[in-house]
């Protein structure tokens, strides 16, 4: 249902919609604990995010409710979540956007914490060591009294586009491939090296990339199926990048 | 002013060797590995906690050879694209020849007798046509390999890749699936084809391909290997653009394409077998025997070989 | 009991924690990061607009340099800040700027030549300098008087949080994700470590250190409305006056952004009044030029702020459901400029609002920003009545913001404070004397008493819902603690926020897991902050003046003569419901920028008896040296140099300002 479609078909009924939130519960410390659904049943309000929506049935319905929000404005990827069936940032999900009914389950792949909570910030520190995702500096010593080095302003933009990336864990959820192996870089990786191969500040070149991602547990496993570029909140290019990517390494691959 | 300057130039150890030599301890911004040593430390790339093989470390310290990481992954990358590519183009092209019957008995028979050579050496070899299959054969078993190595590899994989696409409801997750289905039925019914048109390159012919499909009753057979060659050839080309991004087209643009080149060849190869089955079953009562043109047999006569 | 020992503790993985970790690592130290969620998800992330540097390389930009960037600091705090703090500051910020850029973070740059922008609703064409072309771009914000504020777009914080954060990680920083500090292990004289919990499993570890610091960031979620994150919720704070030693310096100074979102109380920057974005009323006029004729919608945060409640309250505000709002209004920008540097501000728009503000105005409202109160420090960072204590950013008062912090200069204090006060701790740990034993007994008696008031919460049958106090205490503080501040409902608002912490005593939970457990959280953290409310509400009820950021209705005016000193709080005994208050003067005679007027806002105030005295001398020696250069004139007035960390010494260079190459 379209969100016009639920608006106006709330003002004809002059009521709000009582919404079922279908929440996956699961405690892995408790040895007791079962994984399964449970309903917890809400009025809908205006502008109501499932951030408001979490936050009031831990309030006054459940407070062992477990779910991770942190800037609640869809910039710090701390709420990606599986919404029915999608992973999304539900800080920025308006229910109005949605069905009566609404399924809401942790992301797949990473560490399951308890309900809604997952650990992608160990996989991901995980990640930047493993495909060292910080500036390697060219040769010589900055001086930072110094007038600093040029950059052509379009290349700035470009890279600060790549650069939005959250690390919310969206793509890796969304991905067949690092569903099956574990070991799978994932889009997360290869939006990282794409951002540092396109900084000129960067002394790295194709031959140490490949290092990183040159084999099926990088670039060469991707399957393109792209649910990556698809579900990615930050709109990144990474269909395009990862191609890019594939090129590259496979030119490494006949040199 | 060199107080304000920061070491720029030199970078530390990667943190996964720093954690497999605890003993050591941190090395201190004084033991940091220049910039070049650190380029080559890229082979010291492994998950925390992993141990780092003496080889790795003599390579390190310069006692051996810097290793690099195989290039084959690349290849095996290009090979699975390009195996796959020239697939496609020869199932279309196929597809284009054995369709040639629509267009009557006559110009399939020109097309199978070209292939054996017969307008070039003005006789038949159909063992041309084995060495055509071969080749075909050939590839196609080089797609299958690279291919499996993409393949779900356990039951708890499947099950997992399964569920996944199911409650995505994601487009092009599922349409793979729908490649591995397809491709795992190909990987039989392309196979048996493939083997009957390597021994018995003579068959093709109009009547006797007909009396295959129809005497033979493997019209089943080929229905099965039309559908899953179109649907795994045309979601496979479409997943080569987007793999590699060429054509430069939106995904929206190239599924649509995708649609119609796929609905265009299947189409074309419902009505060619059926064709095929209505020939055969009025070719019911002289199964065996070939169909020759009739300009063709008077020359045959004349020379005095037939099939 | 678990211990882990360390050089360096910092609790809080944002900006000024992680910079800090980094400066120990660089120094040989090792360093902890104890962060309640990923560091890359800190609130630093969200800072968009921009931070300051008088970097000088656009055309509004030239002639800056540290001295206007140091006048802007100082008018905006109201006379509040540090004096040489704020030198510090000025100082490194060009520093810190470059040393990010040239670890990758990819600030926006300057294209030589023509391009139009929109200033006070008149396109305008200005031209950039072909020598400037590639160099760091700055842009328009509040208070300033030269375009400083460099920037990424306008996801400048999380750029810049990226960047420091793969650092961290290049440096082999640990970052123990998902751990809360519960307390501070402190003997009363030096503090050695923090009781810390792991969130996912329940664990108390003692953690002891030779230097801890509190970089956890401010306290916005004593409001209901606020732009903060939702763990900004004053921990660092807390736990520097749970130990009844440490001092918050200036609680009562609490920012109010002009522009967050209604009802969301999300924030879109600075950057929208900067690049030219217009307020607008109930009748799509234009306001702020007939209350600020001079800085118009770029007078600092406080008094644009003030000024829209004002005409609010004289009826100009448009009605909504979720009370009134005004409209900002960046259509004008045209949807270029909205979707390359504003489209942080485009999807907040597009996802809370289901607008295009390239077409439809923004509803906001003056929203709590920002704390510029903290753990009072020194100028290197470190607490004065607790050593072995250091703080920096928000969680801090190392005091360079005053009573009203400037934009974009928070996100550069982050930085350039942990590029300071890291040094600074590095070198306390390189003192022989500083690594003395741990004193592990004491640790000890610190666990243990963090497991009882653990125990006394999930066994104890308390009665009293966390969830519920903690929203009847943001309630409060928006009510009585807000933009305007009135003496009896200051009064009130502490009182009930005494009954609050009465209350807070006997809360229960009605699951009873020690591991990860939401409701535990905010049991034990409500309590530390509703002293941290009282601590603001009670420091606001005495300060009887107006002095940036905190407006008394009842003392409209600002008062040197009584008031030019700094608010410290402390909670001696435990068992008290209120904190104790003292005061810190700040003295005019060392002054190089004595108190006067803003240059905005309100134009009358009460002098303080030492500034005239004060002006004259200033006056006689800038007519004295006239002719010298400027560094000779301040070093005159105001000397700081033996202050800054002798690798962060050094003059900044300019396209104006060449260095030589002898330096």
């Amino acid at each position: 249902m379209s969100a016009i479609d639920n608006n106006t078909a709330r003002q004809n009924a002059g009521q709000n919609r009582q919404l079922s939130i279908n929440i996956l519960r699961y405690d892995p410390s408790d040895p007791a604990s079962r994984p399964r659904m449970q309903e917890y049943r809400i009025e809908e309000s205006d502008s109501m995010t499932l951030f408001i929506v979490l936050n009031e049935i831990r309030e006054h319905q459940d407070p062992t409710l477990q779910f991770d929000f942190v800037c609640r404005a869809g910039i710090c990827g701390s709420s990606a979540m599986m919404v029915n069936g999608r992973p999304q940032l539900a800080c920025r999900t308006l229910t109005r956007d949605l069905p009566n009914v609404i399924t809401l389950a942790p992301l797949p792949f990473f560490e399951l914490i308890g309900d809604l909570s997952v650990n992608t910030g160990k996989w991901m520190r995980g990640m930047s060591e493993r495909l060292q995702v910080w500036l390697h500096a060219k040769e010589g010593e900055t001086d930072i009294c110094r007038i600093e080095e040029r950059m052509d302003p379009d290349i700035a933009e470009q890279i600060y586009e790549l650069d939005r990336c959250i690390e919310c864990g969206c793509c890796v959820a969304a991905c067949g491939t690092a569903q099956m192996r574990k070991d799978f870089v994932g889009a997360v990786g290869f939006g990282k090296i794409a951002r540092f191969r396109l900084d000129p500040r960067d002394a790295r070149t194709d031959d140490d990339y490949y290092e990183l991602i040159g084999d099926d547990t990088g670039v060469f496993g991707c399957m393109s199926l792209l649910a990556c570029h698809d579900v990615c909140p930050k709109s990144l290019p990474l269909q395009t990048q990862i191609a890019f990517l594939r090129r590259k390494m496979a030119a490494q691959g006949l040199g | 002013m060199t107080g304000s300057r920061i070491n720029q130039g030199i970078q530390r150890f990667p943190v996964a060797l720093i954690r497999d030599f605890p003993d050591k301890g941190f090395p201190d911004a004084d033991q940091c590995l220049s910039k070049k040593q650190v380029l080559s430390s890229a082979v010291f790339l492994c998950p925390l906690g992993a141990t780092v093989s003496h080889e790795t470390i003599f390579i390190h310290a310069g006692l051996a050879d810097k290793s690099r990481k195989s290039r084959w992954p690349a290849r095996l990358d290009l090979l699975q694209s390009c195996t796959g590519l020239f697939l496609a183009i020869f199932m279309w092209l196929h597809m284009f020849f054995v369709a040639s019957i629509l267009l009557g008995e006559s110009a399939m028979w020109s097309i199978a007798k070209f292939f054996e050579g017969y307008f070039i050496f003005g006789k038949a070899y159909p063992w041309l046509v084995s060495c055509v299959v071969g080749f075909v054969v050939l590839v196609l078993v080089a797609h299958a390999l690279m291919a499996l190595r993409k393949f779900p590899v356990s039951y708890q994989q499947w099950r997992t890749i399964r569920a996944h696409t199911k409650v995505m409801r994601h487009g092009d997750s599922t349409l793979w699936i729908w490649q591995v289905y397809t491709g795992f039925l190909m990987f039989f019914l392309a196979s048996a084809h493939l083997y009957q048109m390597f021994v018995w390159p003579q068959d093709i012919n109009p009547y006797l391909s007909a009396d295959r499909i129809w005497s033979d009753g493997l019209w089943p057979f080929y229905l099965a290997l039309l559908l899953a060659v179109e649907l795994h050839g045309g979601i496979g080309l479409y997943r080569l653009a987007v793999k590699w991004g060429w054509p430069n087209a939106s995904r929206e643009a190239l599924r649509k394409v995708k649609w119609i080149l796929t609905g265009f060849f299947l189409v074309l190869g419902l009505v060619t077998l059926a064709a095929y089955m209505k020939i055969g079953y009025e070719h019911r009562t002289s199964v065996g025997e070939p169909y020759t043109p009739t300009w063709a047999l008077e020359k045959n006569e004349h020379r005095g070989d037939g099939q | 009991m678990k211990t882990i020992m360390t050089d360096v503790l910092v609790v809080g993985g944002g900006l000024a924690g992680l910079r800090i970790a980094i400066a120990a690592r660089k120094r040989g130290h090792e360093a902890i990061v104890l962060s309640l969620v990923p560091p890359k998800r800190s609130h630093s992330s969200a800072a968009q607009g921009g931070m300051q540097a008088s970097l000088g390389n656009v055309t509004k930009g030239t002639g800056d340099n540290e001295d206007v960037h140091f006048e802007d600091t100082v008018r905006g705090s109201d006379w509040g800040a540090d004096q040489i703090v704020a030198r510090m500051f000025v100082d490194t910020a060009p520093k810190a700027v470059r040393e990010l850029a040239s670890w990758g973070t990819p600030w926006s740059r300057v294209r030589g030549g023509d391009h139009e922008v929109i200033i006070n609703e008149q396109k305008v064409t200005l031209t950039e300098r072909m020598e400037a072309h590639g160099l760091i771009a700055q842009r328009d914000f509040g208070g300033t008087k030269k375009w400083r504020t460099c920037y990424a777009a306008d996801g400048t914080g999380h750029a810049m949080l990226f960047t420091t954060s793969n650092q961290a990680v290049c440096h082999g920083v640990e970052v123990h994700e998902r751990t809360e500090a519960l307390a501070l292990i402190h003997d009363g004289e030096r503090c050695y470590g923090a009781v810390v919990r792991n969130l996912i499993t329940g664990e108390l570890v003692a953690y002891l250190a030779k230097a801890t610091a509190i970089a956890a960031g401010g306290a916005g979620r004593l409001y209901s409305a606020t732009t903060s994150a939702v763990i900004c919720e004053g921990m660092g704070h807390g736990l520097a006056l749970e130990t009844g030693v440490a001092r918050l310096g200036n609680m009562e100074a609490v920012q109010f952004h002009p522009t967050g979102i209604v009802p969301a109380g999300i924030l879109v920057t600075e950057g929208c009044r900067g690049d030219g974005g217009l307020l607008r009323d109930v009748d799509g006029e234009r306001f702020m030029p007939h209350y600020e004729p001079e800085k118009k919608e770029l007078a600092s945060r406080d008094v644009v702020s003030r000024r829209m409640e004002e005409h609010i309250r004289s009826g100009k505000g448009v009605q909504s459901r979720f009370g009134p709002h005004l409209w900002l209004d960046i259509t004008l920008l045209g949807r270029h400029h909205i979707e390359h540097n504003l489209r942080e501000v485009k999807e907040i728009c597009e996802y809370f609002l289901g607008i295009d503000p390239a077409e439809k105005w923004i509803p906001v409202r003056p929203t709590q920003h920002y704390t510029m109160g903290g753990v009072r420090t020194d100028h290197t960072g470190q607490s004065p009545s607790l050593k072995g204590l250091f703080a920096a950013g928000e969680a801090a008062c190392w005091d360079l913001h005053g009573f009203n912090r400037l934009g974009g200069n928070s996100v550069a204090e982050t930085v350039v404070a942990g590029m300071i006060v890291g040094e600074f701790i590095a070198d306390f740990c390189d003192k022989p004397e500083n690594s003395a034993p741990f004193p592990l007994t004491l640790a000890r008696e610190f666990v243990q008493r963090e497991e009882a008031k653990l125990a006394a919460i999930l066994d104890g049958g308390g009665s009293e819902n966390a969830f519920k106090l903690y929203s009847e205490m943001q309630e409060v503080m928006t009510r009585h603690v807000g933009i305007f501040r009135q003496g009896d409902a200051l009064l009130a608002g502490v009182a009930h926020l005494q009954r609050l912490l009465e209350r807070s005593a006997d809360i229960g939970t009605s699951g009873k897991s020690r591991a990860a457990n939401p409701e535990l959280v905010m049991a034990y953290r409500v309590r530390r902050m509703i002293k941290v409310a009282l601590a603001t509400a009670h420091g606001a009820y005495l300060r009887t003046e107006s002095r940036g950021a905190h407006f008394r209705e009842d003392f409209p005016h600002r008062n040197d003569q009584e008031w030019l000193k700094r608010t410290l709080a402390f909670w001696p005994d435990e068992t008290a419901s209120l904190p104790s208050f003292e005061y810190e003067p700040l003295d005019v005679t060392k002054m190089e920028l004595p108190p006067g007027w803003r240059g905005y806002g309100a134009k009358d105030y009460i002098d303080h008896p030492d500034t005239p005295r004060r002006q004259q001398e200033v006056d006689a020696i800038r007519s004295q040296m006239e002719g010298r250069d400027r560094f000779a004139v301040q070093e005159a007035l105001m000397p700081y140099a033996d202050k800054l960390p002798a690798s962060l010494a050094g003059r900044n260079e300019r396209l104006d300002e060449p260095l030589e190459t002898s330096q």
